[in-house]
Parts: structure tokens; sequence; C-alpha cells
């Protein structure tokens, strides 16, 4: 799955007088935002395999939550997965795989299985101790990036009818018939359902985001694991190439039905079923990145806005408070909870990156900054890896020989790179190799 | 006993700066010494009878009799805690000096004499021996200014060096002039403290000596050597220049000034404390309006320096002991804020207010050096708790029955001060740190050191206080009741007696 950068044609067209000029040139050159370096490689592969490790929990608990939790109005052992849902194969890898990205085993990953056997005190306690301790895997970060979606919706219509269908009579109709089953023999919450029906339906609507999300992240955690794989074997060797494993994942996955069915007392509840055709490129993968990417929101973290004072945008298409903007400082401000993601792919770094790390700036004192620098890098080169996509998807190639194509796509490159301009945006950043 | 203090620190200079002792091990040779000047410090404190006022351990050594030169010393209530404060400042200056310390055989020989010159001036009992020592730190500070200091080195020590000469000649003439015009033919301060010179001629000599020592303190206009001094100084130099020398100056005022012209002393009182509230807001104010944090720093010792000189002109027994309090506790927090400034300077990179931001950042800011930015800033403001509301209360409490209105006002320079602290610490350790430029170095343990020691003296001093007063107390309060009739103290006890 390697790919090699198309030959600029600087004859066709003139350069671009866009402010990431070389980055856009870079785009039509089949590269990434990402500038190619070793070190940038070895940083993103290092990441997307630390990334994937607490994924492999996010999307498991994550279904978990949609299809057995449900409507548990006292959650309060959400995050307590049980085995069956560790054993849960992921569709993605082992042997008996839908479409095997990932080499490896179908279950949950070794390393993810020890960590949650002895956290990060390594000593086996009580489940419940590690929770309260919060040396666990924090899903509050994977709840936080669903809400940032669900609450983000009407993203990418109408090629995404996903969120529409939430609010059409049959989604609301499946809904109803999962509630009452749900709660049947239970008169209060009947009776509050009875009172208040859009509050439960919203919450399924939720719920469905959930699934959604757990779907999507189903696929990327074999997605990282093998790029990993791959880069120990020696055979990615540019971050070019890592962008174009993404592409290439992108468009072989792109159909994987997005779904959401609900287990009640042994009886599957299909509240979205899989026959709706939501597919997992536009109804889950561009959302995601343009809700958490791109958007979230701006109540998170310490820094807080004054809205009144216009501080945050009046258009919530507008809102820039993702991983491309963050800042990764734990006094500042991210749109994602970043803190809770760093300490936990902390748990899982590879050694190289460990070693890295330790050569600059503070060393193992100020790796969760660095780390989140690395991953604020590997999402741009996520994300050239979404604009290439929707550029093959929706333009043209890249070595079209017609000059009108040429033009659309750069075009269509400096839009997106539009919306680095804004002084929050770490694109200007990430072309640094000492922004650590 | 009390010549070892001097003694052992100038030897330790001359073997550092002479006998081939290796070069890595300078620093570690200078702590040792400094540590034995410590320890032996605080024996002599441990012996000493805090209930006598008088001067204890005195050793006299028959010297240039002829000129009324006698190697004669003491130590009382007055001179013990400086004596103290001298040591145990001398030791964070050479703790918190950098291994890197470009000629570092000079620098620790020069540190020690002027440790042992300070202890010399502390304990001397005669004038011109006192004088002699407070002469003798002048070129070492000199050197370590010139070689050492920052930016505009060169100029601040010449400054330096020129009004310190100034007001070493000032002290000179007042003491020369109380040796002619008494007729005595010795300078111990003993034979001399009993003078009985018509009030214009003591107010004459102490005027001399006010503005000598005042030069030193300093106090206001007398001070334009002192922000730029403290500034171009390295952060061991200036923990010396502003913990020690400048308690020097506070010192020889009270001894000498005091001690030696108590009815002129009285008479000027109104005037001295309203140069001492002229000095308290001039210099808050003047803080206010920095930004550049050392000199912001600077700045507020000129303020806090004038308390001193209103708990001293006000002479009750309250605003005595206040005063002496207030130099050790200025002591030790400009100490502590001069260790810190020059931390962040070298971590940072930078001074300036408009450039600091966020260094509580408790991942790539220098949070702990933060936190104690904000003690040490909270002591100064006198905050309750820590040792400089201590200082200041007993100035304020002591002073208010005698200055009301020059009290008052001091209170507000205390408000000021709490404000340029807000600037400050606002500004510097709180915010959004830029991740673009922070990539700070790691702040070493060797560096917490000297602060955490400090802020552990600072707030234990401020819980504790009598463990800050009961050394000078009984000598502060003879020294008000040998005066005691004509203060106005001295006014209200006859009016009882009388009923």
């Amino acid at each position: 799955m390697t790919t090699t950068l198309v030959s600029p044609s600087p004859t066709q067209l003139p350069p671009s007088t866009h402010e990431f000029a070389d980055i856009i040139h870079r785009l039509e050159a089949g590269g990434s935002m990402l500038p190619d370096t070793s070190e940038n490689l070895m940083q993103i592969i290092g990441i997307y395999k630390a990334y994937a490790v607490p994924m492999d929990f996010y999307w498991r608990d994550l279904l978990y939550i949609a299809e057995r939790v449900f409507l548990n109005p006292l959650p309060a052992f959400k995050y307590f997965l049980p085995k069956e849902y560790l054993d849960l194969p992921n569709h993605y890898a082992g042997d008996d795989a839908d479409l095997r990205i990932w080499r490896g085993e179908a279950s949950a990953h070794p390393e993810l299985l020890e960590f949650m056997n002895k956290g990060e005190i390594q000593q086996k306690l009580p489940r419940l101790l590690h929770h309260l301790w919060h040396d666990r895997i924090n899903m509050e970060f994977a709840e936080a990036c669903m809400r940032a979606m669900f609450w983000h919706r009407r993203m990418y219509a109408p090629v995404n009818k996903f969120d529409a269908y939430l609010d059409t009579d049959e989604y609301k109709a499946n809904a109803d018939r999962a509630i009452r089953a749900y709660f049947e023999g239970n008169p209060v919450m009947l009776g509050l359902y009875k009172l208040f029906p859009d509050m439960f339906i919203e919450q399924v609507r939720q719920l469905s985001y959930y699934a959604n999300l757990g779907l999507f992240w189903e696929v990327m955690a074999p997605v990282f694991f093998e790029m990993s794989d791959l880069y120990d074997e020696g055979k990615l060797k540019t971050v070019v190439e890592a962008m174009n494993f993404l592409v290439d994942g992108i468009f072989a996955i792109a159909g994987r039905p997005i779904y959401h069915h609900v287990q009640i007392r042994g009886e599957d509840y299909e509240i979205i079923s899989k026959s709706k055709g939501f597919t997992w490129l536009y109804e889950a993968a561009l959302p995601y990145v343009e809700a958490v990417f791109y958007r979230t929101s701006p109540f998170r973290g310490t820094k807080s806005y004054n809205a009144q004072a216009r501080q945050v945008p009046a258009k919530q298409q507008d809102f820039h408070y993702g991983i491309l903007y963050a800042d990764v400082f734990p006094i500042g401000t991210a749109g994602i909870p970043p803190t809770l993601l760093m300490q936990d792919m902390m748990h899982f770094l590879p050694s190289y990156l460990v070693e890295y790390y330790k050569q600059h700036c503070r060393g193992e004192d100020d790796m969760l900054i660095q780390l989140g620098i690395s991953f604020q890098r590997s999402m741009y080169n996520v994300t050239s890896a979404v604009i290439q996509a929707l550029r093959t998807a929706l333009l043209y190639p890249l070595d079209d020989p017609n000059p009108n194509h040429l033009t659309a796509n750069r075009q269509f490159f400096e839009e997106q790179l539009d919306r680095f301009k804004r002084p929050e945006a770490r694109l200007r950043d990430i072309q640094r190799q000492d922004y650590r | 006993m009390l010549s070892t203090l001097i003694w052992f620190p100038i030897l330790g200079a001359i073997a550092i700066g002479f006998l081939p002792l290796p070069v890595a091990r300078l620093k570690l040779i200078t702590l040792t010494i400094t540590g034995a000047v410590l320890l032996w410090t605080l024996w002599l404190m441990h012996q000493f009878d805090f209930n006598n006022p008088l001067f204890q351990f005195q050793e006299y050594i028959p010297w240039l009799e002829p000129l009324g030169l006698n190697y004669d010393l003491g130590v009382d209530g007055l001179s013990l805690p400086l004596l103290v404060l001298n040591s145990f400042l001398t030791w964070i200056a050479v703790y918190s000096s950098s291994e890197e310390t470009p000629r570092p055989r000079l620098f620790y020989a020069l540190i020690l004499l002027v440790s042992g010159a300070v202890a010399g001036a502390f304990l001397a009992h005669n004038l011109l021996l006192f004088f002699l020592f407070y002469e003798v730190e002048l070129i070492p500070f000199f050197l370590l200014i010139a070689i050492w200091g920052g930016e505009n080195r060169g100029y601040a020590a010449t400054k330096f060096l020129i009004y310190t000469a100034v007001s070493g000649a000032l002290i000179l003439a007042g003491f020369l002039g109380l040796i002619w015009s008494t007729g005595a033919s010795s300078f111990a301060y003993e034979s001399l403290a009993g003078q009985t010179l018509p009030l214009g001629l003591q107010i004459l000599l102490l005027g001399v000596l006010l503005l000598g020592f005042g030069v030193k303190i300093p106090l206001v206009p007398l001070h334009t050597w002192l922000p730029d001094t403290y500034v171009a100084a390295s952060s061991p130099v200036v923990i010396l220049l502003g913990g020690v020398l400048a308690k020097l100056g506070a010192y020889g005022m009270l001894r000498f000034g005091l001690g030696l012209f108590p009815e002129a002393w009285v008479t000027l009182g109104p005037g001295l404390a309203t140069w001492a509230t002229v000095s308290v807001l001039y210099g808050a104010t003047v803080a206010i309006a920095q930004k550049d944090i050392k000199r912001m720093v600077a700045y507020s010792s000129i303020g806090h320096m004038g308390y001193i000189l209103l708990g001293a002109a006000s002479l009750t027994a309250l605003s005595l002991v206040g005063a002496v309090a207030q130099m050790v506790a200025h002591g030790l927090i400009l100490a502590i804020l001069f260790h810190l400034v020059g931390v962040v300077e070298a971590k940072v990179g930078t001074r300036e207010l408009d450039v600091l931001n966020g260094l509580m950042n408790p991942i790539r800011g220098l949070p702990l050096v933060s936190a104690l930015l904000v003690l040490s800033g909270m002591a100064s403001a006198g905050i309750p708790g820590l040792v400089g509301f201590i200082a200041e209360f007993l100035v304020f409490q002591g002073s208010y029955s005698v200055f009301p209105l020059q009290t008052l006002l001091c209170v507000v320079g205390s408000g000021l001060t709490a404000v340029y602290f807000v600037i400050l610490l606002n500004r510097t350790c709180f915010g959004r740190l830029d991740n673009a430029i922070a990539y700070f170095p790691k702040v070493e343990w060797r560096e917490r050191v000297p602060a955490l020691i400090l802020a552990i003296i600072i707030l234990f001093l401020g819980i504790q206080p009598t463990w800050l007063v009961r050394w000078s107390e009984s000598t502060t309060t003879a020294t008000v009741a040998a005066i005691l009739p004509i203060s106005t103290e001295q006014v209200a006890v006859q009016k009882i007696i009388q009923q």
C-alpha cells in the first residue's frame, strides 16, 4: 500500500499565492500538510500506536453503552467493560475479519488488557479502586468526541443522511419500541417517558452517536495498529506513505455500514438498521473529522470564553476548538479535553518515542505535552488523508492533464487551508520541527 | 568567640584566593566555610542571653591606642539578628551561585571577604573599627558587580562605588566631628555614648551621619544608585546587597545615629518619620510603574526600608523592636525575591513584565518558582502569617501613637506593595503560557533549595514571631528607656507619676 508522490506540474498552473502556498503545492504533489521528515514519521506512527490501544477500549465501550447500557438512568458502571465486549471480535482484524486490515488478533489488544489488569500503578487491585483513582482508560475523552459530533449535527448534509434520519418518524418509532421494551415492567420510567417523550428520544439519538463513533473507531484502531507494525518492519518509510495508507484505507472501508442495534433481554432491537445504507465515510468519518478535529466546543479545559464579548463565533460551523487548533498545554484551551487522551496515550507509547521525548524539552517531565504535539502532527496527517480522499472522490486526479481540473483541485485545497488561516491554527507550527 | 565570625571567612577568602585549591571544589569549600560560620553564629545565638540588653561576648585587644582605635567587639540584641542574617544570607548566596560562575576563585574569595567585613561592622564596638570594616566591603562589592554583573554593570558598579565612598566619607566626617567636638581620645562607643554636646551641634553631626547611612540604606533621594546596582548585580550578589549591605546602613543609623545622639534624634523625629513616609510612598509608587521585575523589587526595597526609619523615628519600645524585625524580615524577603527573579531570568531569558506570562503552568512553566514568588509577594505585602506582617505590624502599632499621619501614610504604602505585587504576579505567574516560547529549561533542585529554605523561615517567623523579636526586645526596650526623659513615653510616665 505505498504510493509515490505525483510530480508537481509547475508549467500547468502558476504558483499559488495563498498564505500556505508551499503546503498547497505539497498537497498538489500528493503530499501531506505535515512535512515529510523521518522525525515526523516516527512521531506520528508512534502516536498512532499509542492512540490505537486506548481506542481499542473506546470503540468497545461505546458500543457497549449504545447496545447494552442504553437508557440505564444510573449508568455508574458504564465504563466497566464486560468480558464479552473485550472479546468482541474486531471486524477488521483477526483470522475471521470481514476485511483484514491488521494482522493481529481481533480481541482486545494485549497491552490494553495488561493495563486494565494492573493499571499505571502496576498492581492488581479491585477494578473499582483503579476506577476511582483514575488509573484507567479515560472514556470521558471518547464521550466528549461523541458529544461534539452530536452537538454539531447537520454536518456534510445532504451527503450525510444519518442526522436527518434521527428526526424521522421511522427512527422515532424504532426508538419508541426499544424504550418501551427496555423499561418494560418499570412504571416509573414508563410514566416519565409518557410525560417527556422527547427527552428519551433525544437520549436515544445520543446513543446512536455512541454507536456511530464506536463503529468508526472499530475501523481506525486496526488501521493504526497495522501502520505501526508496518513501520516497525521498515515498510512505511515516509509521511506520504503513511498518509496514503490512510487514504487507501478510507476507500477500502468507506462503505462499512453504520447502524445502531440494542440488546434488551436477549432480543435485538434495530434502531438504525444496517439496511438504511448509512456508510462509514459519509456518516461517521467525515462528521467525526469535522466535529472533533476542527470544531468541538469552547467550553472545555480551563480557559473560559466570553460569548457576550463575541469571543465565541456566532455560527457553529465557525467553531475552531478542535485538535488542529488546540493548545495542548494543560492550562489553555482545546475543544476536546486533550489531557485525558494524552494521559491515555502516555501509557502505551512505543519505546522509541519515549526515548525521543527524553531527549527534548524537559524529557519525561513534560512528555504529556510533547506527545500532545505529536498527536497534533499525526492528526494533521489524518486530516490530509481526508482532504486527499475527498479530492479523489469529488474532484480530479493530481496528474490530470486538464488545467481546468487542476485549477479546481487547487481551489479545493485553498478552501481547505483557508480554515487554518486563523491564528489559533497549528498548521504553521507543525511545519517547524522544533515545535514540541 | 566573635572574632571567628570575622576572621574565619576572611582567612577562607585568603585560602581560596591564593592556595591551589581545585577549582571544581571551590563552591563546596566556600559553602563549608560559610556553613561553619552560620553554625557558629547559631551557637552564639544559643548562648546569647536575650534578657541582657548590654553587649555580650565582648573582646578587647588594644591596637592603635594613640589613634583611639582598638579591637573592641561586642554583640547585643541589635546586632545579633543582623549577624545571623549576614551568615545565613551569605550561605544562601553561595549556594545559589551558578556552578559555571566564571573566575570562581576571585568570586568566592570576595563573597567571603564581604561576609567577614560585614560581620566586623556589626560587631565593632569602636567607631573607627566600624568604619574600617564598613569600608572594607566597598571594593569587593564593586568588583562583584563590575565583573559578574549583567547589562550596564560597569556603570552600576561605578555609581555604587561613588555613592558608597561618599557615604563612607560622611560617616567618617561625623565620627571625627564627634571626637573633635567632645575632645575624646578614643573612638570607643561607650565613652562617646554619654556625650553632652549642645543640641545644635548634635543635630549637625547626626545630620551628617544620617546622610551617610541614608545613602547606604538607601533613603529617597539618596537612592538613585540602588535600582541600577540591584538590576545589574547577579543574584547571589544582589542577595547580599539587599539582604545585608542595606541593613548595615540601617544598623549604623540606629547604633550611631540614635545611640550617640538620642536628644537630636528625638528632636528630628518628626522630620525622620516624614522622610520615612516619603521613601515608603515613593518606593511603592515607582515600583508600580516598573516593567522590569528586578527593578520593581529594587524599588520595593526602597519603600520597605522606610518602615525601619519610621519605627526608629517613633522611638517606642514596640516600634524599635519592629524596626529591627523589619530589617530581618526585609532581608529574608528581599533575598528570596531576588533569588526567584534570578531563576526566572535564567530560565525564561527576560525580566520584562510585558513578555512574562503563565509561569504557573504545571508542566512547561516554573510552577514551584511561581508559587514561591506568590508567597514572597504576600510576605512583602505584609499578609498575616508571614514574617513581613509581623515586622510591619510592630512598626505601625508602635509608631501610630507618636506619628499617626506618617504611620497611616506608610500603611497606604504597604497597601501599594500589594498593588505592585499583584501586577507582578498576575503578569508573571498567571495567564496563559505562550507555547511558542515555552521551552524553558527545568528548574533544578539546586535552584529551588535556597528559595524553599527562605520560604520556610519566612513562614515560621510569621507564625512564631517570638523567634524574631526575642533577641532584640530587651536591647531596644533599654535603648528607649535610656532616652525616656525626652520621649513621648516619658511624658506619659511623668504624668502618671505626678498624678
